[in-house]
């Protein structure tokens, strides 16, 4: 692993900021505001095939790996317009089904997740399953050629923007009768498959649901790979999901800290001296922006681990990836509000809901203390707690 | 069809610009170097124009050894080769020597069409598009918004103040754009990992058969002999409304004397 990225990285991160420049902050704020979806971005985002970089060429995708996804992520948020739909659609169920599926399924799904034309979200998460995924009870069964869905789950983003979620359901073993988890294409449009918006606090374009599958019934093609490999499976796609959180975190931060410095450079509350001047505000900026840049370099290595095919090296560093990059834009974010005085708060500024947005990072796609539980089990060989 | 591109790299355009004290020319360190913004709308129009008649796009650039980057921004959007013209003797070129030597690196290849940026960001004179034709003896459409080949003849719409001329041609000619002409695309990931692999041939003054004693800075016909910062804005006049902003405003224009 080099600490300078390649020239054609270089390149696809300078032709993200500018494309993302024309939208930025303003645009995603309008289209939230009137209940509208960053439709417009996301669509020429993936004309340009920066949604399919880490897909395979010959299903539409540009043939790079997670790093060239994490920096097109990273772009769009330090832009100030993160789609968050990419952590899900290309990252996760583009990196599964690539993976996973059968050569139709690949060619069924893939080059529309690649430019964009078709969004699948994903669905993990469940009342009584969140943090012990183990607990998941959506089942599916066999019947005849095709299976039934049944049961729900919580918090899936962009669901009412998407053609399809991939769900984490569960088979009966026919022989022990022990569930094994297995991950089923859904069609949002599919009979039987209802949703109902969360409230959330937070104010991006893109909504999360509560879903409920009444005996779904799907092709046999629905399932993606095989039935008893669903774990592993799985975890192929955490992996690169818990990069892209790190990634929209760090670039969140920066988005926090480039405006942050902007207006301790030109903010004067004494004399003719812009307040960046006093150490006690430029200092917790410098340290945040340390913070931030460390998190940085250790996305980058967990995307090149995955990348180069090690899949559990990958899992430790993506982990700790996630928790560094939360907290550093928690940090950055926190400090770039402190640093506005009033105008933090203020609409004007549009840093607020950045709280919210950071916050989250701390929680999804796996929270800080079950990443403190992995590190401190697989790390350091500690005993398991739960 | 054969296009030429030709494309300047500029210091970034968002960025703050800073002379060097000594030589009086754009300290190209202090800010990033960027392609030309003017120019992707040059390249968008000759990729459209092969598309639709087929043929190549050659991307040439006159610049420092670093210039290579816009020739590669050029290959990512889908240009086919490239030229570096670079020689310690062309730094400090006017718009003068930067046509002529141009027109002696066009020399080294084949085309149908020149097409070029209406004007470069940092020095803004909009020169060399006319001066090159001039130097090639070729038919200049300068300023199109519209270009259209049929054959061997091209027809461009040429903006003007009062809306556009239509302007006729045979080819080979030289024309430059101007940005309402198209909406350049976006590099693609598959274009930006293909560029690496595409063809650019380096020229110094000597392969491009041009003379060092007409080109650089000291033979420029035109020196810089000062330059001040611009003074920094003033505050300038706040008008309360009172009831009579509407009389304060007019007074203000007139007595600036833009009313
Ligand atoms: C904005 C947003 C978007 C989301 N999008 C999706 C999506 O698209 N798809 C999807 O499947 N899910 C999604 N989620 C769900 C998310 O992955 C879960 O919220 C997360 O995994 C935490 O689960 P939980 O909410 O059930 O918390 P719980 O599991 O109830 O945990 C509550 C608290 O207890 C702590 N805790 C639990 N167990 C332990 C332990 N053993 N040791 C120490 N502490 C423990 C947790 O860390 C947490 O702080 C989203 C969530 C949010 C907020
Ligand atoms: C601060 C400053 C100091 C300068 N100092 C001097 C000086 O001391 N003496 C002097 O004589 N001149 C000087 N120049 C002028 C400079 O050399 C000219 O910029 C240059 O000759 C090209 O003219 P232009 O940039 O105005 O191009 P324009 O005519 O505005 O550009 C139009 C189009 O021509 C093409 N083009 C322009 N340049 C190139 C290139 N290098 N390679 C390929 N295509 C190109 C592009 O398509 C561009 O869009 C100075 C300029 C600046 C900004």
């Amino acid at each position: 692993m080099s600490f300078v990225e390649p020239e054609e990285r270089v390149a696809l991160r300078q032709a993200v900021r500018d494309l993302a420049k024309r939208y930025g902050p303003d645009y995603v704020r309008r289209q939230a505001k009137a209940g509208l979806k960053s439709t417009e971005l996301w669509d020429e985002v993936g004309r340009a095939g920066y949604l399919g970089v880490s897909l395979p060429e010959e299903h539409g995708g540009g043939g790079g790996g997670i790093a060239d996804l994490a920096a097109v992520g990273e772009e769009l948020a330090r832009a100030g317009c993160p789609l968050l739909l990419i952590v899900v659609s290309p990252a996760i169920c583009g990196t599964i089904i690539s993976r996973f599926g059968t050569e139709a399924q690949k060619q069924k799904w893939l080059p529309g997740i690649a430019d964009g034309s078709f969004k699948m979200a994903f669905g993990i998460t469940e009342p009584d399953a969140g943090s012990n995924s183990h607990n998941i009870t959506t089942t599916v069964r066999r019947d005849g050629d095709e299976w039934v869905l049944t049961g729900q789950k919580v918090f899936i983003s962009g669901v009412d923007e998407s053609d399809a979620v991939l769900v984490v359901a569960r088979t009966k073993d026919a022989a022990t009768g022990n569930l094994k988890p297995a991950l089923m294409v859904v069609p949002t449009d599919a009979p039987g498959f209802t949703k109902t918006m969360i409230e959330m606090e937070i104010a991006g374009p893109e909504k999360q649901f509560q879903l409920f599958f009444d005996d779904v019934r799907l092709p046999a093609d629905a399932l993606i790979g095989d039935e008893d490999a669903g774990l592993l499976q799985l975890f192929a796609g955490l992996n690169p999901e818990r990069i892209m959180a790190a990634a929209f975190a760090v670039g969140t931060a920066k988005y926090a800290l480039d405006r942050a410095a902007e207006y301790a450079k030109t903010r004067t509350v004494w004399r003719d001296r812009p307040i960046g001047t006093h150490q006690g505000v430029a200092h917790p900026l410098a340290q945040a922006a340390i913070h931030v840049e460390l998190a940085k370099v250790m996305t980058q290595k967990a995307a090149w681990l995955y990348d180069s095919g090690d899949d559990f090296g990958a899992g430790e560093a993506a982990n700790m990836a996630k928790f560094a990059a939360a907290d550093a834009a928690v940090e950055a974010v926190d400090q770039a509000i402190q640093t506005h005085g009033g105008n933090g708060l203020a609409t004007e500024y549009g840093l607020a809901p950045l709280l919210a947005a950071t916050r989250v990072t701390r929680i999804a796609p796996v929270s800080r203390e079950m990443i403190l539980n992995f590190i401190a089990q697989h790390t350091l060989g500690l005993p398991k707690s739960y | 069809m054969k296009i030429v591109v030709c494309v300047k790299q500029v210091p970034d355009t968002e960025a703050e610009k800073r002379l060097l004290p000594d030589t009086l020319t754009v300290d190209r360190e202090s800010s990033n170097p960027v392609l030309n913004e003017m120019d992707e709308f040059a390249i968008e129009e000759a990729l459209k124009l092969t598309e639709a008649h087929g043929g190549e796009v050659v991307v040439l650039t006159m610049g420092p050894d670093g210039a290579d980057a816009a020739v590669r921004k050029a290959l990512s959007m889908g240009a086919h080769s490239g030229i570096l013209l670079s020689d310690p003797a062309l730094a400090g070129s006017d718009a003068v020597a930067t046509s002529y030597a141009i027109a002696q690196a066009l020399g080294t290849t084949e085309y149908d069409l020149v097409i070029l940026g209406s004007e470069a960001s940092d020095a803004r004179t909009s020169l060399v598009p006319a001066m090159l034709a001039e130097r090639l003896g070729l038919p200049q459409l300068t300023f199109a918004s519209k270009v259209e080949i049929d054959g061997t003849s091209i027809t461009v719409n040429r903006l003007t103040d009062y809306g556009h001329d239509v302007v006729q041609a045979q080819l080979p000619a030289v024309v430059s754009v101007v940005e309402k002409i198209n909406e350049p695309r976006y590099p693609s990931f598959k274009g930006i990992m293909a560029a690496k692999k595409k063809p650019v041939a380096a020229l110094d003054v000597a392969a491009a058969g041009i003379d060092a004693a007409l080109v650089g800075q000291a033979a420029a016909a035109t020196t810089v002999v000062d330059a001040a910062q611009r003074p920094p804005r003033s505050a300038g006049v706040k008008v309360t409304d009172e009831g009579d902003g509407g009389v304060k405003l007019a007074e203000f224009l007139s007595a600036q004397k833009f009313i």
